[in-house]
């Protein structure tokens, strides 16, 4: 047992000089049985290949793997207290911000190993990796700038003041990096190589989450106080259209086929379905309490529903949930790995 | 010297409005009453009559009714005004959902939240659920202690127990007179 404190205080982030500990720095208040799962290696979480979702709960500081047709999420592994944002990297290395604390965690997905935790100035909380893995932009809540660091080190490499509450962060295959200013209304576009503003493109109340059409010629952005979804064109970089969802909508994702939006609602409880080209609305499906972050994962949606504190499982086919997985509490952001990356 | 509190709300007053941090905290409370669930949506379901059974209310000014888009002006026998504004009102599933519209520190120690209240039936009698969401005080990452998560919990966890706790007194009351 006293492998656990030694190990935490290795990995505790490095305190703020002069400033003495208090609840909200780090310490060691991972229950001890949870500690040991990745000590030892016993429970990783994936025994094996094929796509998954990962789900990040912000009140219990664990991550958990959900692999589609499972009766339940796999166990809920310590990470850090407070994980918000979660980006996954090309070698299934998942990245969680931690905004209370002033760390992003990198963690190994295929075993939940954690890696390394980085100190990052301000709230870090939403982040992107790049496609080669090696760089992470990651904005700051309160300070609205985003930076990019060295995925490694952590060592910042630029920084960039953008809008109020930087929330979503989504890089395209053109590099560009797409923010939802939450507290400026707008999206900002950022050159992601010299993390200079290209453009500011005008929004619903509150964008919160983003996400890219397959064809990357569509962002979709969850709107929370407007209660709507805005289109953008990400040629012309010109809001396309804006169309109605369920109440506070907390997060949005295209179907592999690039038919489908799936809004998620987070005080109406339910997840809008929209066809993608016509966008009129298909369905709508109840889910669990507050639900916030979407991902797909092959024929499967996951809804992470922060206040019941589950995993909604929605078929793409049918348009219904057919499953409820309990995960541990605050399950806010959920990523899926297409196929699992080889260790 | 430390700050006090009166000097730390009123340094944040010109900041706090309607801030969004970025940890969310949840309140989760509910009361059996000894009443049918109409019974007890009738005293609860109107929006801006929250002071006829919320004890710690003193009064309550609402404008547009129940419709969605109503705001109303809570004032606290404690001091302070929480201003909120009507999102959702189901009479037929006995709910109603609304948020904060404009922070008052002085009322209740957070910058935004969110709730629901809802009746359903329990047994012989009904349920009362009141589910929120909120952010803390100061949402930036050195909150005094008097605008801090715990604090934030403290402060809504006694709001809503207080409620639900007048709620059932006054329809219980009601009910078997």
């Amino acid at each position: 047992m006293s492998a656990v404190p030694a190990l935490w205080s290795k990995l505790e982030a490095p305190r703020r000089p002069g400033r003495s500990a208090s609840p909200r720095s780090w310490r060691p208040a991972a229950p001890a049985g949870l500690a040991l799962l990745w000590l030892t290696g016993g429970a990783a979480l994936s025994q094996q290949g094929g796509p998954a979702v990962y789900v990040a709960s912000q009140e219990a500081g664990t991550v958990a793997r959900v692999d589609p047709g499972a009766s339940a999420a796999g166990p809920a592994l310590f990470v850090g207290p407070g994980p918000a944002g979660l980006a996954a990297g090309p070698d299934g290395t998942l990245y969680l911000t931690h905004p209370d604390h002033g760390t992003v965690t990198a963690v190994e997905a295929r075993t939940g190993r954690v890696l390394r935790r980085l100190r990052v100035r301000g709230q870090p909380f939403g982040i992107a990796v790049s496609p080669d893995g090696t760089e992470l932009f990651v904005g700051d809540w309160q300070a609205g700038t985003v930076s990019r660091l060295a995925a490694e080190s952590g060592l910042v490499e630029a920084i960039v003041g953008i809008g109020r509450e930087p929330a979503a962060l989504v890089l395209d295959r053109a590099g560009r990096l797409f923010v939802a200013e939450r507290g400026s209304d707008a999206v900002g576009v950022l050159d992601a190589r010299t993390l200079t503003r290209r453009a500011s493109v005008p929004v619903g109340w509150a964008p919160f989450a983003l996400a890219l059409s397959p064809a990357q010629d569509r962002l979709y952005v969850a709107n929370v106080r407007s209660n709507d979804l805005t289109v953008i064109d990400t040629s012309s970089l010109k809001p396309l259209a804006t169309v109605p969802s369920g109440r506070s909508p907390y997060g949005v994702a295209a179907s592999p086929d690039g038919r489908l939006l799936l809004v998620s609602n987070q005080e109406s409880g339910s997840v809008s379905v929209l066809d993608a080209g016509d966008l009129t609305l298909r369905e709508r499906i109840g889910v669990g309490r507050y639900p916030e972050g979407i991902a797909v994962a092959g024929a499967h949606a996951y809804v992470a529903n922060w206040f019941s504190a589950d995993v909604s499982v929605i078929d793409l086919a049918t348009l219904r949930e057919t499953a409820r997985l309990p995960v541990a509490e605050g399950p806010r952001a959920i990523v899926a790995i297409p196929a699992e990356m080889p260790p | 010297m430390r700050p006090t509190l009166p000097t730390l709300l009123l340094a944040l007053a010109a900041t706090a409005a309607l801030a969004h941090g970025p940890t969310p905290q949840k309140i989760d409370q509910s009361i059996t009453i000894a009443a049918s669930p109409e019974a007890v949506w009738d005293m609860l379901g109107p929006f801006d009559r929250i002071a006829d059974w919320h004890p710690d209310v003193a009064r309550s000014e609402g404008s547009g009714g129940n419709q969605e888009g109503a705001t109303r002006r809570v004032t606290l026998r404690a001091g302070g005004t929480l201003a909120e504004g009507l999102d959702e009102w189901k009479p037929e599933a006995r709910t109603y959902s609304y948020r904060m519209s404009d922070p008052d520190l002085t009322a209740l120690p957070v910058s935004s939240y969110s709730a629901t209240i809802t009746v359903t039936p329990e047994g012989g009698g009904a349920k009362v659920a009141w589910i929120g969401r909120f952010y803390r005080g100061d949402t930036g990452n050195e909150p005094a202690e008097a605008l801090s998560d715990e604090a934030g919990k403290a402060a809504m966890n006694r709001y809503f127990a207080d409620g639900l706790r007048g709620l059932k007194a006054k329809v219980e009351g009601v009910a078997t007179r």
